[in-house]
């Protein structure tokens, strides 16, 4: 599903990545643990083809980076769900609208758009909130929000960033759980976390990530 | 359906950025008004000066002697010539009721004969409408049968045609020249507007919108922005031109309600701008996101 082969990035400022090589199967859980500025985003960045690596490739769901098409990007996008650390929810559209984007950029019909935004609302208890606007919302809130915005279409993979990083541990753990029902329904999840307990707590596989480089691979 | 994810976008893009929309239009009022009033200027300019033209180009007296058939075949002959737009025949009568209504006097009741000549009346065509095309003409028409002299004034010719020429090369320039600014502050402001939007292109962009999807709800939003604007500007020089009708007691000779394909070239000109406009700056911050 997802490959990185010798991958190397370079910022302006210096190296991010170097000779990163790993794959991600569809059925797996992923953790991506390292500290701010370890990688963790720009691998990410990549995954849904937002940075291209300086050298190797990146290959997500069949398509390579090295010659992938913008045109293509867009359809590996549709089937990848993203939550972003800082949320990226459209301030002057109410929740229902944000929730409602990828369903309506994929043209799906005006019901099977309501009825799959009430459902993931309703799994992620902000139901009440869909006429509200975004800054009327609480972090946790605004999370989950976003959370059902990357999984309303039901996408092949979901890419986490620090999703708990500004949540109270009661938001987080609902969070992280929701994240394990989605996997469990057969989707591909990547978080990227500096949170150490997780690791410890949940049995999946997590790459931990020093300077750029895996410095371990705790496989299942 | 992705056509209803545009169409709908496209509208309440504009509901959702108001403001800047309305001063989008106001901006493409504003500059087709000044193209508008400069393209009804020209023609007035040059419909006012053309009337210091004859109302025809030339005039081909005949001889008194000329028969009938003569003047028929002189007729057919001139007006098979290229370039001939119309052909009028005063007959000896035509010239007299003309002479006197120029001069007050009857012709018949101070002479027993009428000595005045028949004549045809020539206009030539736009692009044959030059004087030595009208030389070359005379000089042909004077060796036909019948004919007894050509009247052709080419000093007063020659000069209203400069000034015409003159007013059309300035006139065009200054078009050109308003319809490049035009062109450049009303891309500068629909830039303005676009870039109030970054969140909304980002962000969908991310989602897996195609920069197809993306650009097309713009683009619509560009065409109503430019329709309505030229429709707002077609609307204030009607108001002009009334205003300059009822105020200032003078009738324009030429109005943009006479031509139709103005107004369609204005509205046209609106709606390309506006959106290609659009489509140009939606482009450009495309390279910047994601």
């Amino acid at each position: 599903m997802i490959r990185f082969d010798k991958v190397f990035l370079r910022y302006d400022t210096g190296i991010s990545l170097r000779d990163l090589s790993f794959s991600i199967e569809k059925d797996e859980f992923v953790y991506l643990y390292g500290d701010s500025g370890s990688g963790k985003s720009s691998i990410l960045k990549m995954i849904y083809m937002d940075m291209f690596p300086n050298a190797g490739t990146v290959e997500v769901m069949g398509s390579d980076s090295s010659n992938i098409k913008r045109r293509d990007i867009a359809k590996i996008r549709q089937n990848i769900g993203m939550v972003f650390q800082d949320f990226y929810l459209l301030s002057d559209r109410d929740i229902y609208s944000n929730i409602a984007l990828p369903l309506e950029i994929q043209g799906y019909k005006a019901d099977e758009v309501r009825s799959k935004v009430a459902l993931k609302a309703d799994e992620l208890g902000i139901r009440s909130r869909l006429s509200h606007y975004p800054h009327e919302l609480s972090a946790g809130e605004q999370q989950r929000v976003v959370l059902a915005r990357a999984v309303v279409n039901s996408p092949d993979i979901l890419l986490a960033d620090e999703p708990i990083a500004h949540l109270d541990e009661k938001a987080a753990a609902e969070i992280v759980q929701y994240l394990w029902k989605v996997h469990e329904s057969g989707t591909c999840v990547v978080f990227a976390t500096h949170n150490e307990a997780l690791l410890k707590r949940d049995p999946a596989r997590s790459m931990t990530l020093v300077s750029g480089e895996v410095v371990k691979d705790r496989q299942l | 359906m992705k056509l209803g994810y545009i169409i709908r976008e496209g509208i309440v893009g504009i509901n959702r950025s108001r403001m800047p929309f309305m001063i989008s239009v106001f901006s493409v009022t504003i500059a087709l008004l000044i193209v508008g009033l400069g393209v009804l200027a020209v023609d007035n300019s040059l419909q006012f000066i053309g009337e210091f033209q004859a109302d025809y180009d030339l005039e081909i007296f005949l001889e008194n002697e000329a028969t009938i058939n003569q003047k028929h075949e002189l007729a057919d002959i001139v007006k098979d010539y290229p370039g001939i737009f119309r052909m009028d025949y005063l007959s000896k009568e035509d010239a007299a009721a003309l002479y006197n209504a120029e001069f007050g006097e009857d012709v018949l009741s101070l002479l027993d004969d009428n000595p005045l000549p028949s004549s045809f009346r020539i206009t030539f065509e736009e692009d044959h409408r030059s004087a030595d095309y009208i030389l070359s003409f005379i000089q042909n028409v004077n060796e036909l049968d019948g004919v007894d002299e050509v009247i052709f004034k080419k000093d007063l010719f020659n000069r209203v045609q400069g000034i015409m020429q003159l007013v059309y090369t300035v006139a065009t320039v200054t078009l050109f020249l308003i319809v490049l600014s035009t062109v450049f502050l009303t891309a500068n402001n629909l830039r303005l507007m676009i870039l109030a939007r970054y969140e909304f292109i980002e962000t969908v962009r991310l989602l897996g919108a195609s920069d197809f999807l993306v650009k097309a709800p713009f683009f619509l939003e560009g065409g109503i922005l430019g329709f309505l604007g030229a429709s707002l500007s077609v609307g204030f020089i009607i108001l002009a031109e009334y205003g300059v009708k009822y105020y200032a007691h003078f009738d324009l000779p030429v109005k943009i309600l006479d031509h139709p394909s103005v107004i369609l070239g204005l509205i046209l000109f609106g709606v390309s701008i506006s959106s290609l406009g659009v489509l140009k700056a939606v482009r450009k911050m495309l390279r910047f996101v994601a």
